[in-house]
């Protein structure tokens, strides 16, 4: 791994260990994540991409054997500080899931819940402008927007994660979390949702969490590989697909075990 | 291993197919045994009561002669109050006399047989209905009175000309000249919506005796089980779901629960006489204790449906609302609840229409007892629904004690509106659950 | 290294492998047989060495195709992504030294009408020789992904281009010492040049597999004998 620090890095964790229960899911992780870029947690099954993802917007707080240790901060600021609200920060980093999830309420309602109960709009018609642009920004308003009373239940799979996507965006974070968000959908979904994540990472810093190696290699500038809940190696995308450092990254992105 | 043709079935295949064969028929003949049991059930039961909702009554004129009501002239409701029942008898029997005169009925009986034709409620109706309206006295006034019981049960198929031979309280003759005031149009059966008002009457006069306090008294239990287990089951179910921490108390709390839903009612009853009655002291028989009682009954079977409701909202929702950047509070609230709303509200309507039909706590309680009048909802000396009052399931008991053959028609009779009740609580539930079904 | 998990993956990586082997093993029959056809004026061996070309061109096809399958069905990276990127290269360069093994023996032919110049054989055959043994070497370092050796071969180039500046003096010599040399010398050192075009090639091959080992290209320049460019006069 590179020795070089970052300027200014949007997230910085340091000496994070996470234990669920006895077991130390979570070992010594120390990474940086840079701002406008697209970071791509690679790693097998099992090996804590996807609950160190889940550190960076507290929601591990929600599993009562969870316990996460060390430094993480965002702008310079530690999260788990104890005068941090989780529900402020989850409005900051916003989170999409595997599986599309909206809520069973009209594509309108989706989009606006979060800015509503962040107080984001004062009136109407300032809640219609932030539901229009989060469209936009998703790439769904064109096929939205004749039907923003339907249930978003209704929409087809790619189209229902880019209402997630929209919903996470509508509350202006800065930073914005995807948990394997493509494995549920279909390759045309894939590519309009990989689009969408090309043209967020100019406004925001994006982090991704995906089994798919070609993905993390379409998709994202930097790249982190996980083994076993270490951080095994973290550099440039384009370095750790042609030439890694670490024979366990050379393993694992050629498909050889052991 | 040779190859065997898909085209032959092969022995084994046989045997599972013959066993799931049997197996459908075993399902087949347990619903067909349930089903025959409901059919026989419900034939027997509307068989005995649907005549309960006919009654016979006499369209009777009669004068009401000053002399006799209202000595004074005055027309004050206190003095005339002081003229009973057996006055009106009089009056009654003159004017039912003075009907068969005019129809040339030919009969031998006396005028107060012709009046014993008349239900004894029939004198207490016209007296009410003469202290209500006192500038009638002196007038012609005609009425619907209710006939006797006996008479009652000759027009439903009862009482038959042998066995009014051989019964005390009517005769042959007076089924007779009966049938010839229905044919001349004085005597006829009607639907009885008095079955559903009426106060509970004395065993002698089951043609009198109606459900009405009955109903009432279920109606203030149900509100007070509405009141006090839908919140407090609800609270207390997303309590536990939700916000209660993983571990030993909760676990004991959730195996207590699902005991005390498997409790037999009774035990409640004693716990409401101990505690509501002979501790607070509350009034005996009231719709209040009751009401309590039930609740606390109720709880536990609004608690597990509402806990399994919650549970089966998937996570998904609460992530993607906490994601967002909802509080616990919030995801539970504006997500979490409305989805499990059907699930609720299916197991709230199910918990009450159990308590509606639940008779053995009552009896502890005392509800037992025989109440003429209607209970108010509030009256100050008795407080909230204080006043004593009976139950539907209490009043089927009760009714099922009595001698009166017609006893038996009016407890089939109420078991039909129980069952009523009961099925249109059901389908609510349905339609409801049907109506806010969502897919997530 | 370990293998693939996908054990079909390793069974068309070898595939490869063994048909690049093939290839090496036939164009370095080609070399020899060439030089020796001309030394013993074997026209028979000569026509061999012509029609085997074809074969050898075949071979570059098929492992064109294999390379190009297992790209579009594998999506290697890394370490497979480089060696598949030096097949492609490697088997280039072997088809243009066979290439150049089949002119050898067409100017074998013409040579055979005129009279043989003493000496020059012999050295021809010799810088061959090395060539020959230059290729050998490499095949094994594939084989082996041995990269010292691969930076052997890469340094042997030096006598192989020490050699061609013998030659072409040796056959300047002998075109200033008789006129009527001169067609043959000329035909000679066509000959000279490719097989030192054949150790440049080899010399390529070299630097490709050490890039597919190390995943870095040797920088420093390699050391370039031939100065007949800047000759002026003997």
């Amino acid at each position: 791994m590179k020795d070089t620090h970052m300027q200014n890095p949007k997230i910085s964790a340091k000496n994070v260990q996470v234990y669920y229960g006895d077991n130390h899911a979570i070992k010594d992780v120390n990474v940086e994540i840079a701002d406008k870029t697209v970071t791509a947690f690679i790693g097998p099954s099992g090996c804590g991409k996807s609950t160190f993802l889940r550190c960076l917007n507290r929601m591990n707080d929600t599993i009562d054997i969870c316990r996460v240790t060390g430094e993480i901060k965002i702008d310079d600021e530690d999260i788990y500080d104890a005068k941090v609200d989780p529900v402020q920060l989850r409005a900051k980093v916003g989170m999409v899931f595997q599986k599309p999830n909206p809520f069973p309420k009209s594509i309108y309602d989706n989009v606006a819940y979060g800015p509503k109960i962040h107080g984001l709009a004062r009136n109407k018609a300032e809640l219609d402008e932030i539901v229009e642009q989060s469209l936009r920004k998703a790439a769904l308003w064109n096929e939205a927007k004749d039907r923003l009373d339907s249930p978003g239940t209704g929409l087809s799979g790619g189209q229902q994660q880019r209402l997630c996507i929209a919903r996470a965006i509508a509350t202006s974070p800065e930073v914005l979390l995807m948990d394997e968000p493509c494995s549920a959908l279909d390759p045309i979904a894939t590519a309009q949702v990989e689009e969408l994540i090309d043209e967020l990472r100019q406004s925001f810093s994006v982090v991704i969490v995906t089994h798919s190696m070609q993905q993390a290699a379409r998709v994202s500038q930097k790249t982190a590989f996980f083994h076993l809940g270490n951080l095994v190696e973290y550099d440039d995308t384009d370095k750790i697909f042609t030439n890694p450092e670490d024979p366990r990254t050379e393993s694992y992105i050629s498909g050889r075990i052991g | 291993m040779t190859q065997k043709s898909l085209l032959t079935v092969d022995a084994r295949t046989k045997k599972r197919n013959a066993a799931e064969k049997r197996f459908k028929a075993y399902g087949f003949a347990a619903i067909s045994v349930a089903m025959l049991a409901l059919v026989t059930l419900l034939t027997s039961v509307i068989g005995t009561g649907a005549s309960a909702f006919k009654q016979t009554y006499a369209t009777v004129t009669m004068q009401l002669p000053e002399d006799v009501l209202d000595k004074s002239g005055v027309r004050d409701i206190d003095v005339m109050k002081k003229v009973t029942t057996v006055g009106y008898t009089k009056i009654l029997n003159q004017g039912l006399t003075d009907t068969v005169a005019a129809l040339n009925i030919p009969h031998d009986l006396s005028n107060k047989d012709i009046g014993g034709m008349l239900s004894k409620e029939a004198a207490a109706t016209i007296r009410d209905h003469v202290l209500a309206n006192p500038e009638l006295i002196g007038q012609e006034v005609t009425l619907d009175l209710l006939m006797n019981g006996r008479i009652d049960g000759y027009f439903k198929g009862r009482v038959t000309m042998e066995s009014a031979a051989l019964d005390s309280n009517t005769s042959p003759a007076e089924l007779a000249l009966a049938q010839a005031l229905a044919d001349a149009g004085v005597v006829n059966t009607k639907f009885n919506w008095a079955f559903l008002t009426n106060p509970d009457a004395s065993d002698q006069r089951p043609e009198a005796a109606g459900l009405g306090v009955a109903i009432l008294g279920s109606l203030y239990m149900m509100i007070i089980v509405l009141a006090i287990s839908l919140p407090i089951g609800v609270a207390a179910s997303i309590y536990l779901e939700e916000f209660a921490p993983k571990n030993r108390w909760t676990d004991l709390i959730e195996v207590n629960i699902s005991n005390l839903a498997a409790v037999p009612s009774i035990v409640y009853g004693i716990l409401g006489l101990a505690i509501f009655i002979n501790f607070l002291e509350f009034k005996q028989s009231s719709p209040l204790v009751g009401g309590l009682v039930l609740s606390l009954m109720t709880l536990p079977r609004i608690i597990i449906p509402a806990r399994a409701a919650l549970k089966s909202v998937p996570p998904s929702i609460r992530d993607a609302a906490l994601g967002v950047g909802a509080s616990k509070m919030q995801s539970v609230f504006h997500h979490v609840l409305p989805l499990a709303a059907p699930g609720i509200l299916t197991g709230v309507i199910i918990g009450l229409g159990q308590a509606l039909g639940e008779t053995a706590p009552l009896l502890l309680i005392g509800m037992v007892a025989f109440v003429r009048e209607y209970p108010a909802a509030y009256t100050p000396d008795a407080g909230l629904f204080g006043e004593a009052s009976t139950a539907l399931p209490v009043q089927i008991y009760n009714w099922t004690q009595r001698a009166d053959p017609g006893f038996v028609e009016r407890a089939s009779g109420a078991i039909i509106t129980l069952l009523i009740f009961l099925l249109i609580m059901n389908a609510v539930a349905i339609f409801l659950r049907r109506k806010f079904e969502r897919r997530w | 290294m370990a293998q693939h998990i996908s054990s079909a993956y390793d069974r068309d990586l070898e595939a490869i492998q063994t048909l690049v082997v093939k290839m090496g093993g036939m164009v370095e029959n080609a070399i020899m047989s060439a030089v020796t056809s001309l030394e013993t004026r074997d026209m028979e061996l000569a026509e061999k060495v012509r029609a085997g070309d074809k074969l050898i061109d075949a071979l570059e096809l098929q492992i064109n195709e294999e390379a190009a399958r297992v790209i579009a069905l594998r999506a290697p990276v890394s370490k497979d992504l480089r060696s598949i990127l030096t097949v492609l290269r490697i088997t280039a360069s072997l088809e243009r030294i066979g290439d150049y093994a089949k002119n050898i023996a067409k100017r074998t032919a013409t040579l055979a009408d005129m009279p043989q110049i003493s000496g020059s054989d012999a050295a021809l055959r010799r810088m061959a020789r090395e060539v020959q043994t230059m290729l050998k070497d490499l095949l094994d370092a594939y084989l082996r992904g041995d990269a010292e050796l691969a930076e052997n071969v890469r340094q042997h180039d030096q006598d192989v281009d020490q050699m061609y500046n013998a030659l072409f003096r040796e056959y300047l010599t002998f075109m200033m010492e008789d006129p009527r040399n001169i067609t043959a010398c000329m035909h000679l050192h066509f000959m000279a040049k490719n097989v030192e075009r054949m150790g440049d090639l080899v010399t390529n091959m070299a630097e490709q597999l050490i890039y597919q080992i190390t995943g870095e290209l040797p920088d420093e320049a390699r050391p370039k004998g031939d100065k007949t460019a800047y000759m002026t006069k003997l």
